[in-house]
């Protein structure tokens, strides 16, 4: 994410004015609404002061510190800027009389008054950056222009902006895309890359180019440099070349259907410019030796143009072109302008869908870009050491008064392991990261037997499907779960029969349906899923073949099973300590749908008892144009009326941890989503108040936290927990280590508390995410973010991408989605 | 956005929309470009401009710096000069659309103003894409800021020099050091000045006296020509006259909008080394600097060298292994059979002759199969060799070992590049 993601997330509008400032080339926003930035900060945080009265943090987090767990130094990837406290930003209003239309002109006339300005400046064509102040509030400057017309210029002092202002950090972000061009580094997209050094992945025809994501942020205490590592991944061969080599792959009677599912939708970058285009369409039916109209009016064939304008001769005058529209700068209003772009000087960026379901491409990929925290330390290191050492760039940093200081360490705290809690046993995992083995042989906490069940397979995976079920009573005992035998159903080795199979046979009565794949057909699957999740709701479980050929694997993947079934006929498989009595813990994710682009999947769910291990589970399908705070709404009652029913009282807490929260929405949840939960409690009864906890999750930001251990550095510990100085001032937020990277650099999940009238402790807050990190049934070990948030997830994955409807609210009560 | 605005813009009433894009346009064909006419222009609606909409007296087309640009590019195709030096380059428009011209291995760039320069110089860096697949030229490209009534070694041994619109902004006494710079010190092959013909000022509204405030003087055509035979005879040069932009019919006896002398060196190349030694003192300020990505430069050759030799082996390895032979197979027959495809006909003729079939013929002919040993794939050499990329690269067998020598895995005794397969176990969970 980027500074200005940041800034916007934060809720204030990108400054037209500070974009341009450093920046004399960019482009101005026409309505060069200046000042108005501050106004909108100070409106969002009263609003948030007014809404979370009692959850702030000048009474949780800076009150009261928070000391449970055993200190950790950690190192990060944060770099202070080496500010005076008394650093400041002038920001000067510049006119000109007479009026001149040239920027150029106005550049060239404002910048001959160096001895005044001195070298530290930043002018747009109006509005003027100083470091120093000048000695009056308006100076006024006379210039003569080659042709001898006099020009009075008046700088006006319009503004003395802090380090922490959001338009001096816009200011800094920019200066810092200079520095990084001068190492040579070229901007792609958000990040800074350098293709000079290119990592060569030739079995695949990739090109990564190493290189940053860096932006300022204002953190706790300070405006600090975060700067992590990046690769760019391109295919080293043209479009043309990359769809030749499709059209040998595929067959020629879906080549064209095949080539565009392939390729729209990716960015491609050009042999002739600086720019990137996105493929919407291809053009069949145009070829390079048509024409087109140039601006001037006159036609002209792509084949002569290219030649003329770059010297490039097309070797395939039959190649089909690429279609790209042009976004419209000004409004929407006007027609956007489609270009043609031939496939021959066009690279691809990124990765095609077939290339990420390419498992030995993706492991190659993944070899060179997960870098662990040693290698990671290294690259930034480089990065800081060429800020200082070439020249040029140095400078650009010293002219301002700023300098790259060191690389911040700070102390984050390991808070204790939990202990897992079976049926009659306690389980005290050896690595949280997985405890599969530490709870062999332990009952789970408690399942119905499985007596009614139906078991479908094709014809040639009638054995297959006996060994499987006895592989399954034999895991099935040890656990406390009691499977009968199944009635298996034989049938034709297509999608079809699958399908038919299950509509003929499945009725009310039965509990579960399992059916062995042969492949991993798509549209099979979906169509059972569908059918089993809408017009007959029945837990279904859907295994492949191959999985079940795995010789020496059979034991584990029957345990896997058996636990997904468990769950899927609503069972509960661990438990951890929670010391809050009536709590519900809600997770909210948010899904675009696969089939359908317009609308987005919700998905919601909430535990209903206290020892959180049974859920409800809720998913919404709606137009992406419309607030998501409307369904859950619709969610949030269900999920109340659940609680009553089973617990027979309304949950004294409500936790909601909310994920899928995009860069810029922050500002949507906090001021209408967070209302809307709350008014659902409050229209309840009179005399109902719960404690409210509000949390948004977020699984990507931009901190990374090293820990040194035997001289070189490592991933901190899992339940390593950062809540100073890489947090943000505004907000009562965390950060917390809650997975095992066993590849690469772990990448801290980041919380925000945007609503809190609970009281808890910021510790016990922490602590209690760190629990529910634990009880995700799919995975028996830790997880990235609380297993509601993944539940959330998988339901809206399996609706977004197989069945496209809201599932019916009979399978609620059941994780029947994982 | 239908307000006309009108703005005074270097002493021209100037009736426009508030259209960028035309607003651009305007100012850059007064400021850079010497236009100077009287555009009445009617509020538009269509953004895209129609150069048609300016009524004016005179106009040209397309505009006459591009006619002045175009005939300098045409120039550099006729001649392929491989060092090109662009006087007064301003804002790198010529240099940038050079760069593009392959036969150019050195652009150089000179202009008083630097901040001009420094505007857009950003063009003529290296685009990413040239990292992707390096260029066979080479090319470097170099904007120094100074004087032309400086010397500076920096622009010795050049095949062009061009001076697009240059002398008429020089004072008397950088125009007297001129000639020894260029055609005396400089030397290039060929040398290119244009400057306006002032005997067609009367066909152009407007012009009181120079077409643009920074102009010191503007010759007729005699006075050009005469300092510019001057100038050749003095330095041993031939010219030519020509120009550019003829007036309306019955006005033909002005001449040209624009006048050109085209200077061709008579004497062959030397004595530069001697030249160089005597002015050893840089006058000019280096701005900017950009080597491109070649595959003259080892590390770029030996790049893509290392990316062809490990794609072919590992094509190889998969056809040994048999995935890709079958693979292959279903596409021949699939051609045989199925094609029907017609508008992207360019597949039929790469698949008839893919490389693969090429380097299996070859191979053959030299007995250099590879094989497989244990759970290692050997391919020899002389078989990667016969790939016929890695060959066009290499060029020799020795360059090819040389290149590929610590960086791509080989046999014990060198002969042989190696693979290992690995029996990947795919893990997919449902």
């Amino acid at each position: 994410m980027t500074g200005r993601a940041r800034v916007r997330a934060r809720g204030q509008a990108l400054s037209g004015a500070a974009g341009s400032a450093g920046q004399p080339g960019s482009p101005r926003r026409p309505d060069g609404s200046r000042g108005d930035e501050p106004m909108a900060v100070r409106t969002l945080q009263s609003e948030k002061e007014a809404s979370t009265s009692c959850g702030h943090r000048e009474t949780t987090k800076l009150t009261q510190r928070c000391f449970s767990g055993i200190p950790v130094k950690v190192i990060t990837n944060l770099y202070s800027l080496g500010l005076p406290r008394e650093w400041q930003l002038y920001q000067y209003h510049v006119t000109f009389n007479p009026e001149l239309e040239s920027r150029r002109l106005r550049l060239a006339l404002l910048y001959s008054h160096t001895e005044l300005l001195g070298k530290a400046k930043a002018f747009d064509g109006a509005i003027l950056f100083l470091s120093q102040k000048l000695e009056n509030q308006v100076t006024e400057l006379t210039s003569v222009t080659k042709r001898g017309e006099t020009v009075n210029i008046t700088i006006t002092l319009t503004n003395q902006l802090a380090s922490s202002s959001p338009v001096c950090i816009q200011f800094f972000n920019i200066i810092f895309k200079k520095v990084l061009k001068k190492l040579s580094m070229y901007q792609v997209g958000r990040n800074f890359y350098s293709p000079s050094d290119p990592v060569e992945i030739p079995q695949h025809k990739l090109t990564l180019w190493p290189g940053f994501a860096v932006s300022i942020t204002q953190f706790e205490n300070r405006v600090m440099l975060s700067a992590d590592v990046s690769h760019k991944v391109l295919r080293s061969e043209t479009v043309l070349e990359f769809m030749t080599s499709l059209y040998t792959r595929t067959d020629s009677a879906c080549f064209i259907q095949t080539c565009e599912k392939e390729l729209v939708g990716l960015i491609v970058l050009t042999r002739y410019n600086n720019k990137t285009y996105r493929i919407d369409d291809i053009d069949w039916c145009v070829k390079p030796t048509d024409t087109f109209p140039k601006r001037d009016g006159t036609e002209i064939s792509y084949v002569d143009y290219y030649n003329q304008q770059y010297d490039i001769v097309l070797t395939d005058l039959n190649q089909p072109m690429l279609v790209s529209r042009l976004k419209s700068k000004q409004n929407s209003t006007v027609e956007p302008r489609v270009v043609h772009l031939i496939p021959e000087l066009c690279y691809l960026t990124g990765l095609t869908s077939r290339a990420i379901s390419d498992f030995r491409l993706m492991k190659d990929l993944a070899q060179e870009m997960h870098l662990n925290p040693e290698q990671r330390q290294q690259r930034l290191s480089r990065l800081v050491d060429n800020i200082q050492r070439i020249k040029e760039a140095r400078l650009e940093l010293e002219m301002w008064g700023l300098q790259l200081g060191c690389q911040v360490s700070l102390t984050g705290r390991v808070v204790p392991t939990e202990k897992i809690l079976m049926q009659e046993q306690i389980c005290l995992p050896m690595s949280a990261g997985d405890w599969s083995k530490d709870m062999r042989n332990m009952k789970i906490i408690g399942v119905q037997p499985l007596d009614n069940w139906l078991m479908l397979c094709s014809n040639r995976n009638g054995e297959l499907a006996e060994n499987l079920l006895n592989c399954l009573k034999r895991v099935g005992g040890p656990m406390g779960f009691h499977i009968e035998y199944p009635r298996i159903l034989q049938v034709q080795e297509s999608p079809m029969a699958f399908l038919r199979a299950v509509q003929q046979h499945v009725n009310p009565e039965v509990q579960l349906v399992m059916c062995i794949l042969s492949s991993n057909q798509k549209d099979c699957y979906d169509s059972i899923k569908k059918f089993l999740s809408l017009d007959r709701p029945v837990p279904s479980q859907c295994v492949l073949a191959r999985t079940l050929n795995k010789q020496g694997m059979m034991m584990s993947v029957a345990t896997k099973i058996a636990m997904q079934i468990i769950c899927k006929l609503g069972g509960e498989l661990w438990a951890v300590e929670i010391p809050l009595k009536s709590l519900m813990v809600i997770g909210i994710d948010v899904n675009k749908d696969a089939l359908n682009k317009g609308s987005s999947v919700v998905g919601f769910v909430a535990s209903t008892n206290s020892k959180i291990t049974r859920w409800f589970s809720r998913c919404i399908l709606q137009n992406t144009g419309t607030d998501i705070a409307d369904c859950l709404k619709v969610c949030m009652k269900g999920a109340i009326s659940k609680w009553q029913k089973y617990n027979c009282e309304l949950p004294a807490r409500i936790i909601v941890y909310r994920d899928g929260v995009a860069d810029g929405q922050l500002k949507m949840v906090v001021d209408y989503e967070v209302p809307q939960l709350l008014s659902v409690l409050i229209e309840l009864t009179t005399n109902y108040s719960p404690k409210v906890s509000v949390i948004v999750v977020r699984k990507r930001c931009i901190p990374r936290f090293f820990a040194e251990a035997n001289r070189s550095l490592q991933n901190p510990p899992v339940g390593t927990i950062v809540d100073t100085e890489a947090t943000r001032p505004e907000w009562y937020d965390f950060y917390l280590i809650s997975q095992l990277a066993r590849q690469g650099t772990v990448n801290p999940t980041y919380y925000n508390v945007v609503y809190d009238n609970s009281g808890l402790k910021p510790d016990h807050m922490q602590r209690l995410t760190y629990k529910m990190c634990h009880l995700y049934y799919n995975w028996p070990g830790l997880i990235r973010v609380p297993a509601p948030c993944q539940y959330a997830h998988k339901l809206t994955f399996l609706v977004g991408q197989s069945i496209h409807r809201e599932p019916s609210l009979e399978l609620a009560d059941k994780l029947f989605y994982l | 956005m239908k307000t006309g605005s009108h703005l005074n813009l270097l002493n021209y009433e100037v009736s426009i929309t508030e259209n960028n894009k035309l607003i651009e346009f305007v100012v850059k064909m007064f400021q850079k470009h010497n236009l100077f006419l009287i555009f009445s222009v009617d509020c538009m609606m269509d953004t895209n401009l129609q150069k048609d909409d300016l009524t004016g007296t005179i106009k040209f087309i397309p505009p006459l710096y591009k006619q002045r640009y175009q005939f300098i590019k045409d120039l550099v195709i006729k001649y392929k000069p491989k060092k090109v030096a662009d006087l007064g380059c301003a804002d790198c428009t010529l240099l940038w659309m050079l760069k593009f011209c392959k036969c150019i291995e050195v652009l150089a760039g000179l202009d008083i103003r630097e901040n001009v320069m420094k505007e857009k110089m950003h063009r003529l860096s290296p685009l990413p894409a040239d990292y992707l697949q390096p260029s066979e030229r080479s090319l470097t490209v170099t904007l120094h800021h100074g004087s032309v009534a400086h010397k500076d070694p920096c622009m010795l041994g050049f095949d062009l020099v061009t001076c697009i619109e240059l002398i008429e902004h020089l004072e008397a006494a950088e125009l007297e050091k001129f000639p020894e710079v260029v055609f005396g010190f400089m030397a290039p092959a060929m040398v290119v000045i244009s400057t306006p013909n002032s005997e067609f000022n009367p066909l152009l509204p407007g012009v009181t006296l120079f077409r643009h405030s920074d102009h010191k003087f503007e010759w007729d055509r005699a006075q050009f020509q005469s300092w510019a035979v001057a100038a050749a005879t003095s330095y041993d040069y031939t010219v030519e006259f020509t120009g550019l932009g003829t007036s309306p019919p019955g006005t033909e006896d002005v001449g040209f909008c624009t006048q050109i002398g085209v200077f061709v060196r008579k004497y062959p190349k030397n004595g530069e080394t001697v030249n160089s030694e005597k002015h050893t003192e840089h006058a000019y300020k280096t701005v900017f600097k950009a080597v491109y990505p070649s595959l003259k430069d080892e590390k770029y050759l030996q790049n893509a060298v290392v990316s062809e030799v490990l794609f072919g082996a590992d094509i190889i390895k998969r056809r040994l292994l048999g995935n890709f032979k079958s693979e292959w197979k279903d596409h021949r027959d699939g051609l045989e059979t199925k094609f029907k495809f017609q508008p992207f006909k360019y597949f039929m003729r790469r698949s008839k002759n893919l490389p693969l079939a090429e380097t299996e013929k070859l191979a053959a002919d030299r007995s250099t199969e590879p094989f497989i040993d244990g759970n290692t794939v050997y391919i020899p050499l002389a078989k990667i060799f016969s790939i016929p990329k890695v060959n066009q690269l290499c060029g020799t067998f020795e360059k090819l070992s040389k290149l590929i020598a610590g960086k791509v895995a080989l046999s014990n005794d060198g002969s042989a590049v190696i693979v290992t397969i690995e029996y990947e176990n795919e893990e997919q969970e449902n």
